[in-house]
């Protein structure tokens, strides 16, 4: 299986010593738990069954001054453990931006590219912003994945995140793989419009804003969508994401196989999916 | 009178277990050089606890068959909603619960330098959202 959104935010090897990224951890990302060591990460991922998981850094440099991992935190961990799978994140109000993320991929070997549009402060629609990414994210044959719907950080502003803002770039860049992450939550019906509708436009599950797990689970499953929707319609389109360490992994897993999809559409929402997209 | 605190941090390595930490009590207080008094075992953490009793698997697996009994994973518990202060939603009721029911201390005297324990008592800690990286305090108290 893999968990294709995870933030290494709590790894105490990086984060212990550094005060200003535990501040923004903290006081940015808003995430009160206590540091564990990396061991803890991959034994969550053990006790999941997880093999691989993708690790997501936010660069909010200009709107935050700081960045919640960076893409050399990221590499750092990967190069820990290969069953890390690195994901760059650069900084849309920067000029420079696409030049670091051509660099994050060829010369730091990174996999992809994360985009909060929350804590960025961008529409992912901005043409000045945010399509000069697309176009080497495009180039580069990399997906993208964009944080949409709600957050848990009170300082952010829902409106950058909706996930029918996505549907520009769908659009406008047909070869670009994007992953509407957290469902869009609680905009799930504009997401699965999109995954529907375009070809290159998934969803991940890192979504968990009500009740436990498995009663937020079904309630997406079932009454959002439907289970006949998801393994008819878009069980190529769902990729497993937990958002750890914002819930354990392996709470997610159970919760995503409790909504009684068949085997054959759980493979493909808890590996397969993220296989193909990442090329492995 | 000697006072020593030790803190002793250990990485829980799945949800639930329950993790014998006799020979490291043992080992503390041995090394306080406090001949007469007692010892406290403190878990600092309210998702886990502190339990005695004798050192069998077929015991250990009782304890968390009952609690799960007492205190099922998924119930229709309040703490489930989001927590500001953490960022993310408290989904571990159960493990509050049952750290709650077990306890989170335990106490033994200490007598001519060596904890007064039986041969059947096991002192555990017991971990019920892990896998976690887990503290508990050793307090030596006495002469």
């Amino acid at each position: 299986m893999i968990d294709f959104h995870t933030h290494p935010i709590l790894v105490k090897e990086l984060v212990g010593s550094d005060e200003a990224l535990l501040k923004a951890v903290r006081d940015v990302f808003k995430m009160g738990s206590s540091l564990q060591p990396l061991e803890t990460f991959l034994l969550q991922m053990d006790v999941a069954g997880i093999e691989k998981a993708v690790l997501l850094p936010i660069d909010c440099s200009t709107t935050r001054g700081c960045r919640i991992l960076s893409n050399e935190d990221i590499v750092k961990l990967c190069k820990e453990n290969d069953r890390f799978i690195g994901f760059a994140s650069v900084d849309p109000h920067k000029k420079n931006a696409p030049q670091e993320l051509d660099y994050a991929i060829k010369e730091l070997g990174l996999k992809g590219l994360k985009l909060d549009p929350g804590l960025q402060e961008f529409y992912p629609n901005d043409k000045k912003l945010a399509y000069p990414l697309y176009e080497i994210a495009s180039q580069l044959k990399i997906p993208v994945i964009i944080h949409t719907g709600l957050s848990w950080e009170s300082n952010t502003m829902i409106k950058y995140s909706m996930p029918l803002l996505v549907e520009d770039v769908a659009y406008d860049f047909p070869k670009l793989n994007i992953v509407i992450a957290h469902f869009g939550w609680p905009w799930v019906l504009d997401s699965v419009a999109l995954a529907l509708k375009y070809p290159n436009v998934f969803i991940d599950t890192a979504a968990h804003y009500l009740d436990a797990p498995k009663e937020f689970m079904e309630f997406v499953m079932t009454k959002q969508i439907s289970i006949t929707a998801v393994e008819r319609s878009l069980r190529t389109k769902i990729l497993f994401g937990s958002n750890y360490p914002r819930i354990e992994i392996r709470k997610m897993v159970d919760a995503v196989k409790g909504t009684g999809l068949t085997e054959g559409c759980l493979n493909l929402i808890l590996k397969e999916n993220a296989q193909r997209l990442l090329n492995i | 009178m000697k006072v020593k605190l030790e803190k002793v941090s250990i990485q829980t390595k799945k949800p639930i277990e329950a993790i014998n930490i006799t020979p490291q009590i043992e080992k503390i207080v041995e090394e306080s050089s406090v001949r007469n008094g007692l010892v406290n075992i403190l878990c600092l953490h309210t998702s886990a606890g502190i339990a005695v009793t004798e050192g069998l698997s077929c015991l250990e697996e009782d304890i968390f068959f009952i609690l799960d009994k007492l205190v099922p994973k998924e119930g229709n518990y309040h703490h489930n909603r989001y927590l500001d202060s953490y960022g993310r939603l408290g989904i571990n009721a159960h493990a509050h619960l049952k750290s709650i029911l077990t306890g989170m201390s335990a106490f033994f005297p200490i007598q001519d330098g060596k904890m007064v324990i039986s041969s059947r008592q096991t002192i555990y800690f017991l971990e019920f959202d892990g896998p976690l990286y887990r503290t508990f305090c050793v307090q030596v108290l006495g002469e």
